[in-house]
């Protein structure tokens, strides 16, 4: 059976068969060549399974036993976008966490993209990427191009850059920078209509009930 | 040396003895006994407590002269008395007493408080307090702990008979509470969470007579005239009683409170002996200002000092705090009148304890971005309005003054 990106995609939102299950799990724990896969010229498909391997080995143990284990940055791995998703997706499968994305751009350390769909309604999921420390808060999507600094999100995180960054958020003209070793909290509601952007140090300027949903989503 | 040049000398070493004793030597002597404390957020997001005799002059750089605080552990929700900070570590589940000594905000003692979010403080005596809490991470429960500050030893805790929130409401707040002869008056409200970023307040002022100690309701009195007593007075004080006691507490629905800014921000008075609001009292501060206030201060008879927002200058609750939109006005609550209002530069910050009397003098800390941070003094007698003591180098925001003795 040809395993396309649509199959995968079906196999993700659990509506394969049972042959078309048997056939996605046999391509993907499969050693021998992927005939979907085309990768760069030079490349090796065994260097990038074992990769995606390693991936996931490091990932899977913190995300099944604790709620707020950091993300530590892992080793270059190089994948092509779709496949990576597959092994992210797999982490999903197991931690019921969200989905977690890093694409890489071979020549950097930082990664190009960071997305991350918190599912979970009571697990706050924490990430460390290069530039800075990411707290992805409960029914949470954000994306952050590292590259642009765009920002699509919905819901709350809690953002603590590593050096200064500027950000700009998707339905708003404004840049906005973030100092280095400071705690920003960003909330944005699902509707985009509303969005805080405020430093730790001025939390208690928020009305105390929004306080209080944030030290206990953020345990702050 | 003849007489001539032996005044010269010592004109001089008396001149050098004035003039080379700087501002921060000054700050520093008797270091454990100063009047006044400051409590600064720097630019850099440090935040430092300076402690000083006065304010009415000079400047000072809390990085140069003040205590660096362990912002992990510590916040501007503090209680001043005596010489000491009083602070609930919500992580450490402690409430813990500090002093500063040596450029260093030290704990002395401390004591456990678990799942307590404070909403209030009241002292009833020169060593007891009563924090009046909710239970966390629920906010739905009134608590209680009184305390013996000097040992650091809980006197009593527990609940208090108040009703928890039902029907739509699934939160709450403590916005007052006031010892009146045997009884315990606590104001309060409940609230309505709609999702991230959004909640609502009940229309209602609610205000219950306790039996003191035993915490028992008696009595539960309803207003619907406003809604929000209060706020969190370790943040920001909003009540007073006066001398002939009377007590004055203002509501607040305005988007930084109770997020029902349909409603009027008003002052709302319990005459002394009575246990609910009184129904033909009703200072309408939004139709006065024509702008929601939060924070009201005494500054003696029948005047108290508020601080109001301007609606025309912030976009919405993100901007609410980092734009100077702030404005101050004397009022006379017992004849429900706005005196004027002060000609100070726009002040930042929702939320700032930034006022106090002394002799005739109202001290009131303006974080302008415009101006700087100063203390500026209101002669009430004159009206005249001065700069006194500037918080400069990093100053971002003079977040409390509080008098430390």
């Amino acid at each position: 059976m040809n395993i396309s990106k649509d199959l995968i995609e079906k196999y993700h939102r659990n509506q394969c068969s049972a042959e078309e299950r048997d056939a996605v799990e046999e391509w993907l724990f499969s050693s021998h060549t992927d005939e979907g896969l085309q990768l760069p010229l030079g490349e090796s498909k065994a260097a990038h399974k074992a990769d995606i391997w390693k991936g996931i080995t490091d990932i899977l143990p913190e995300e099944v036993h604790s709620e707020t284990k950091t993300l530590t940055e892992k080793p270059i791995r190089k994948y092509s976008f779709w496949m990576g998703a597959v092994a992210a997706t797999i982490i999903v499968g197991v931690s019921g966490l969200g989905m977690v994305q890093l694409q890489r751009n071979r020549q950097q350390t930082d990664p190009e993209l960071v997305s991350v769909n918190n599912t979970s309604t009571v697990k706050v999921h924490h990430l460390e990427v290069k530039g800075y420390d990411l707290s992805v808060g409960t029914s949470t999507s954000a994306k952050i191009d590292n590259l642009t600094g765009l920002v699509d999100l919905s819901g709350s995180i809690l953002i603590s850059p590593k050096k200064d960054i500027t950000l700009q958020f998707e339905g708003s003209p404004d840049k906005i920078t973030f100092k280095k070793d400071q705690t920003y909290i960003i909330l944005k509601s699902k509707e985009g209509k509303n969005q805080i952007i405020v430093s730790e140090k001025n939390l208690m300027d928020l009305p105390p009930i929004l306080q209080k949903q944030i030290i206990n989503e953020f345990n702050i | 040396m003849n007489s001539i040049s032996k005044r010269s000398l010592s004109f001089l070493l008396l001149l050098t003895s004035l003039f080379g004793c700087t501002d921060s030597s000054l700050t520093a002597k008797n270091e454990g006994a100063h009047k006044y404390s400051i409590y600064i957020l720097a630019k850099d997001g440090n935040e430092y407590i300076v402690e000083t005799d006065q304010l009415d002059s000079g400047i000072i750089l809390p990085e140069k002269e003040g205590a660096e605080l362990n912002t992990r552990e510590m916040d501007r929700s503090v209680i001043v008395k005596n010489g000491y900070y009083y602070h609930l570590n919500r992580k450490k589940a402690a409430l813990v007493q500090y002093e500063l000594r040596d450029r260093q905000l030290r704990a002395v003692q401390s004591m456990r408080l678990t799942k307590f979010s404070l909403e209030n403080f009241h002292w009833l005596g020169r060593d007891t307090l009563l924090l009046t809490g909710l239970n966390t991470p629920d906010f739905t429960q009134v608590k209680y702990a009184m305390l013996n500050v000097a040992a650091m030893k809980s006197i009593s805790e527990g609940n208090m008979e108040i009703p928890i929130p039902s029907g739509k409401f699934d939160n709450m707040s403590v916005g007052f509470v006031k010892k009146q002869d045997s009884k315990l008056l606590v104001g309060y409200t409940y609230h309505q969470e709609l999702g991230l970023l959004n909640y609502t307040t009940s229309d209602t002022t609610y205000v219950t007579e306790l039996n003191y100690p035993q915490m028992t309701a008696v009595k539960t009195a309803k207003d619907t005239r406003s809604t929000y007593p209060g706020g969190v007075n370790t943040v920001q004080t909003s009540s007073f009683e006066d001398v002939q006691g009377d007590f004055y507490f203002m509501d607040c629905p305005g988007i930084a409170l109770g997020n029902r800014p349909e409603l009027a921000t008003g002052i709302l008075r319990i005459n002394k002996n009575e246990t609910a609001p009184d129904p033909r009292y009703f200072f309408n501060i939004s139709r006065s200002i024509g702008n929601h206030a939060y924070g009201m201060w005494p500054v003696g008879g029948d005047k108290a000092i508020v601080r109001a927002e301007r609606k025309d200058l912030f976009k919405g609750l993100w901007d609410h705090y980092s734009t100077p939109h702030f404005e101050f006005y004397l009022v006379d609550v017992k004849n429900n009148k706005v005196i004027n209002k002060l000609a100070l530069p726009l002040d930042k910050g929702t939320r700032r304890e930034c006022v106090l009397l002394k002799d005739n003098i109202a001290y009131i800390s303006i974080s302008s971005s415009a101006e700087g941070n100063f203390i500026w003094k209101y002669d009430l007698k004159t009206g005249a309005l001065s700069k006194g003591l500037e918080l400069a180098g990093n100053t971002d925001f003079i977040l409390r003054i509080d008098q430390l003795r």
